[in-house]
């Protein structure tokens, strides 16, 4: 199975976001954000989408599946 | 609802309920008990002074089915609601209480011996309602992606849970061994049968609740 790194703390941060105000943009909770950074979670391709259209990055930057 | 309407629901509910009262107290006085006490209907005439029973339980029997048919017009508005607002439904822990209605099932152990009914088992399935109190804790979340899947994972999992019990109970019980008597062993796959379908009710709450918590305390916040 692929691993899947998840680099969506470090694009949040470049932007000035908090886990709070990233979670309202997208649409989600708070917890859900925290699991994506930790790789725990994996998303569905419209909140992928929808995250890398917030932080101003590229899908595949965020999401990386070694 | 609105506490207006709630106020008219309760007190056509009184007035069917004292207008009940009343002609019992008209049937016992007036009417020989007619109505009131167990009668043999196939010898049953009609007499004037009936009326004033039978006009009250109609009159209580028509409110029950428009509580009923209310009830369930507001729960469907409610899940509609839930659906176009995304939050959980909201409900107040306490009513996890309501699963001690559950101990009922017990009484099945004392009408069974009496006069054979043994439909109070079912009310085993009433332990069930103990994930009321799971089911608050998580009310009014708000449902984003990752809870819809725990809420799929939770009912998942309760139902093979459920399945599972119920299978086995049922292919012990087809042995027709362990009791070595039929009705022994019909009461107890109501037993059985209810408590499992209790169990599912309760397990998909308490596991939905588990895997939110578990998830929000091994997280730190930002």
């Amino acid at each position: 199975m692929a691993e899947f790194e998840c680099r969506l703390k470090k694009y949040r941060q470049m932007k000035d976001l908090t886990q709070e105000q990233l979670a309202e943009k997208v649409g989600v909770r708070r917890e859900t954000i925290m699991r994506l950074e930790k790789a725990q979670y994996n998303p569905s391709l419209k909140l992928a989408i929808d995250i890398s259209r917030a932080v101003e990055a590229p899908i595949e930057e965020i999401f990386v599946f070694k | 609802m609105k506490t207006n309407k709630k106020k008219i629901w309760i007190g056509c509910g009184i007035l069917c309920v004292l207008s009940v009262l009343l002609s019992s107290w008209y049937a016992v006085a007036y009417n020989d008990s007619r109505l009131v006490v167990p009668m043999d209907f196939k010898d049953y005439v009609f007499d004037i002074k009936d009326l004033p029973m039978i006009v009250s339980l109609s009159l209580i029997c028509v409110y029950l089915v428009a509580l009923f048919v209310m009830l369930f017009i507001h729960a469907g508005k409610k899940q509609r609601q839930e659906v176009e607002t995304g939050v959980t439904r909201k409900i107040n822990p306490k009513l996890g209480c309501l699963g001690v209605l559950g101990f009922l099932g017990f009484a099945g152990f004392w009408t069974y011996p009496v006069d054979g009914t043994v439909f109070p088992f079912a009310f085993f399935l009433f332990f069930g309602f103990f994930g009321f109190y799971y089911e608050g804790k998580t009310s009014g979340t708000f449902m984003d992606e990752r809870f819809r899947e725990n809420i799929a994972r939770a009912k998942l999992k309760a139902y093979r849970i459920t399945f599972g019990v119920m299978l086995a109970a049922l292919i012990i019980l087809c042995q027709g061994k362990l009791f070595g008597n039929l009705e022994y062993t019909l009461i107890a796959a109501i037993i059985i049968l209810s408590l499992a379908l209790g169990l599912g009710i309760f397990l998909s709450e308490y596991l939905l609740f588990r895997y939110d918590h578990d998830d929000q305390a091994e997280e730190g916040g930002e």
